[in-house]
């Protein structure tokens, strides 16, 4: 269930505050920071940073320790997700998009997770911390943040073969 | 590839009317159509009627937004199965997100990708419908013979294989309780016992539609259009006089200029709940008394996971093969909310995105996945006053947007399921139990899964709510005061347009809802085929 399995909606991120603390978070300095989360249907390199940072809170466990290894786990997981990301509808991805886009920028991702560090610099702790934050709150644009980025995470993952190892399952019966 | 036949591949090769899409030996788009009967959807409701309709002698045309995908193409993967076969990528989500729907989107509909479980109408569904929306002809003897004709047409029996063991859980768990279970029919001939339903039948063992009605119809020469999506219904004076389509992408991006008119005598809508009240919707067909697109029903589903110390495997063998519907009759159908349980199949995907939590705790459950067993509780909505369904509205796109409120009626009802599913799963022997919530735990014991589940607040998000049965928005009555249609499936304003799908309940079901289609729709296609053709008909 789920590639798309949480996605936030437009009208959901103006309810929830992009409409007013949103614009007053992105004006002035923070505001040519802004960078969409996708182009084309595919993540962009602010889009990849953090779904790869929650990655490695969500799946911590289940991907390679050895830093070699973990970076070509992480190159496969980021294809994976863009696979994912590409069949849902267009409608979606760009609510996606904008998601991505909030949380790219610091004023955006601290308010909507309040992690402080950005998430090329933020370790495995303080992101599951964010999530923690984030699912603990009864606002349902954070809670819906938290969805989108965990399940689509792990739909692209454990939708892989390679992984399945890991899972003690055999995979389709042959016909 | 499969080597094993496929029905669809061979239907194209002998020269099946098929047109646009991407499938091998795909005809071009015409611009302009005219028929008998133009039918919305390739579903169980459109199925149907196009099987009846083409016996007839009908002309036939069948309009469906998802792809043509059959047995070749099913290889049992969910990264291929849920961006092709469903709506959303298997992710179509209420407007506050809180409820993952689980639809088809592809030829076949739902039925394509559902897991077989069969249910005539439940009595005291029927019995409401009589009392409160004045369908006097939808007593149980009434539609009998309907359901038996499309229980024969669909193979539909008693399973007889041995329950795999996420099923036998259940009913270990249940009898242990003293808790009433039994065995699930299913519409299958010569199964597998693969479990991968919800992925495609890859040995066409499944009586979907796909390789039943719709086959039949083409093989009558009907024509079936795919990757094409139904826009609006152009209309004067009560009667349709066109249907206007556009061709879409894969991901449903309309394709400019790729579109088609369709001028037929009738109308039938069967694009199933959610998407049919919102092509009345775009079309701006009359809706005087403001119940297009009210009243949509999810059968609102919370999960219980539960691991065991013996292999489940609940990947493989038949899903969902035992059922409970002891809490449906705990109290009145329009009391507190009651319930059905059944064990859903386990697949990686599904499993991770649909049970809670992140990290490490997350890893450790999912190295058990072998170990690992599933009850879900699938709510019956609509019978309450507090229990009223969502309502379709239009996005600025015109795409449907479904706001379902999670009430607090509902949401009790949740709790009691969680609490239910916990205590058949402790004594079934789990050794531990997983409720279906963000602030809930893994639980070792039924006295810690009552003080837990007990206290967790009940609120959409929290909870984790996913729905695989979509019904309502078109209601049927015998009143215009008080549906969208009559008890024969005509719209009550427009003379030459029907709605054939699950969206006419005017309640949810209280069962998995393709029988009650199959059988419903079974009357009412035999009896407007009728009407149409001047010649008698029967599916079966």
């Amino acid at each position: 269930m789920v590639a798309a399995a949480g996605r936030v909606s437009r009208r959901s991120l103006l309810r929830g505050g992009l409409g007013a603390a949103g614009l007053l978070l992105l004006g002035g300095s923070a505001a040519w920071l802004w960078r969409p989360g996708l182009a084309g249907g595919r993540l962009t390199t602010t889009g990849r940073a953090v779904f790869l940072a929650v990655a490695q809170a969500v799946l911590e466990g289940c991907l390679p320790t050895e830093p070699a290894a973990r970076a070509r786990a992480l190159d496969a997981h980021a294809r994976h997700l863009d696979e994912t990301l590409a069949a849902l509808p267009a409608a979606v991805r760009s609510e996606l998009g904008l998601l991505l886009g909030l949380l790219s920028v610091a004023a955006g991702r601290r308010w909507l997770t309040g992690l402080q560090v950005d998430w090329t610099e933020a370790d495995v702790p303080a992101v599951q911390a964010a999530l923690d934050r984030m699912r603990a709150d009864d606002d349902p644009l954070r809670l819906q943040a938290y969805h989108a980025l965990r399940d689509l995470n792990n739909a692209a993952f454990f939708a892989q073969p390679e992984q399945w190892s890991l899972l003690g399952y055999p995979g389709p019966t042959p016909v | 590839m499969s080597d094993r036949p496929d029905p669809i591949r061979d239907g194209l090769a002998r020269g099946w009317k098929v047109y646009g899409g991407r499938h091998p030996g795909a005809r071009p788009l015409p611009r302009e159509l005219s028929c008998d009967v133009a039918i919305v959807g390739s579903g169980a409701g459109a199925g149907i009627t196009a099987e009846l309709m083409a016996k007839a002698g009908l002309d036939v045309v069948l309009i469906e937004e998802g792809p043509l995908k059959s047995s070749s193409d099913f290889r049992q993967l969910e990264r291929e199965a849920y961006p092709a076969l469903y709506q959303d990528s298997a992710a179509r989500k209420t407007a506050d997100q809180a409820v993952t729907i689980l639809q088809g989107r592809c030829v076949g509909g739902s039925t394509t990708v559902n897991w077989t479980s069969s249910f005539r109408t439940p009595d005291e569904t029927l019995a409401w419908w009589q009392r409160h929306y004045g369908l006097s002809e939808y007593g149980a003897e009434d539609l009998s013979p309907w359901f038996l004709q499309a229980e024969r047409r669909l193979g539909i029996g008693p399973w007889l294989a041995p329950p795999n063991e996420n099923n036998d859980l259940l009913r270990r768990g249940a009898a242990k309780l003293g808790i009433a279970a039994a065995a699930i029919q299913r519409n299958v001939k010569g199964c597998w016992n693969l479990g991968s339903c919800g992925l495609g039948c890859p040995t066409n063992a499944k009586q979907s539609m796909l390789v039943t009605t719709i086959p039949a119809a083409l093989d009558r020469g009907a024509r079936l259009l795919v990757e094409m999506r139904a826009q609006a219904f152009e209309h004067r004076g009560g009667r349709i006089s066109a249907l206007e389509c556009i061709a879409v992408e894969p991901d449903g991006t309309p394709i400019d200029d790729a579109t088609l008119r369709i001028e037929a005598r009738h109308y039938v809508v069967a694009g199933g709940a959610i998407n049919s009240p919102a092509l009345l919707l775009r079309s701006g067909l009359p809706d005087p008394h403001g119940h297009l697109g009210t009243r949509t029903f999810l059968h609102p589903v919370v999960i219980s996971a539960a691991a065991f110390d013996q292999r489940v495997a609940g990947w493989s063998g038949a899903p969902q093969t035992i059922y409970s519907d002891h809490f449906l009759g705990v109290d009145a159908i329009d009391g507190p909310i009651g319930y059905k349980l059944e064990a859903p199949p386990l697949h990686p995907l599904i499993f991770a995105t649909t049970t809670s939590g992140f990290g490490l705790e997350q890893a450790r459950l999912m190295k058990l996945f072998p170990h690992m067993h599933a009850l879900l509780a699938l709510l019956r909505d609509g019978f309450h006053p507090q229990s009223p369904g969502g309502t379709v509205t239009l996005k600025r796109d015109g795409s449907p947007k479904l706001d379902y409120p999670l009430t607090d009626f509902v949401m009790d009802g949740a709790r009691r399921a969680l609490l239910a599913m916990a205590e058949i799963q402790f004594a079934a022997g789990a050794r531990e139990v997983l409720p279906g919530h963000e602030r809930g735990r893994s639980l070792r014991s039924w006295s810690e899964a009552q003080e837990v589940i007990g206290a967790l607040p009940m609120k959409p998000l929290l909870t984790r709510v996913v729905s695989a049965h979509v019904m309502g928005g078109c209601g049927m009555a015998g009143s215009e005061m008080l549906g969208v249609v009559r008890p024969d499936g005509r719209h009550w304003q427009v003379e030459n347009l029907s709605v054939h799908d699950g969206s006419i309940f005017p309640t949810s079901i209280g069962a998995n809802p393709q029988l009650s289609i199959y059988g419903i729709v079974n009357r009412l296609a035999t009896r407007l085929a009728e009407r149409l053709s001047g010649r008698a008909v029967q599916l079966a």
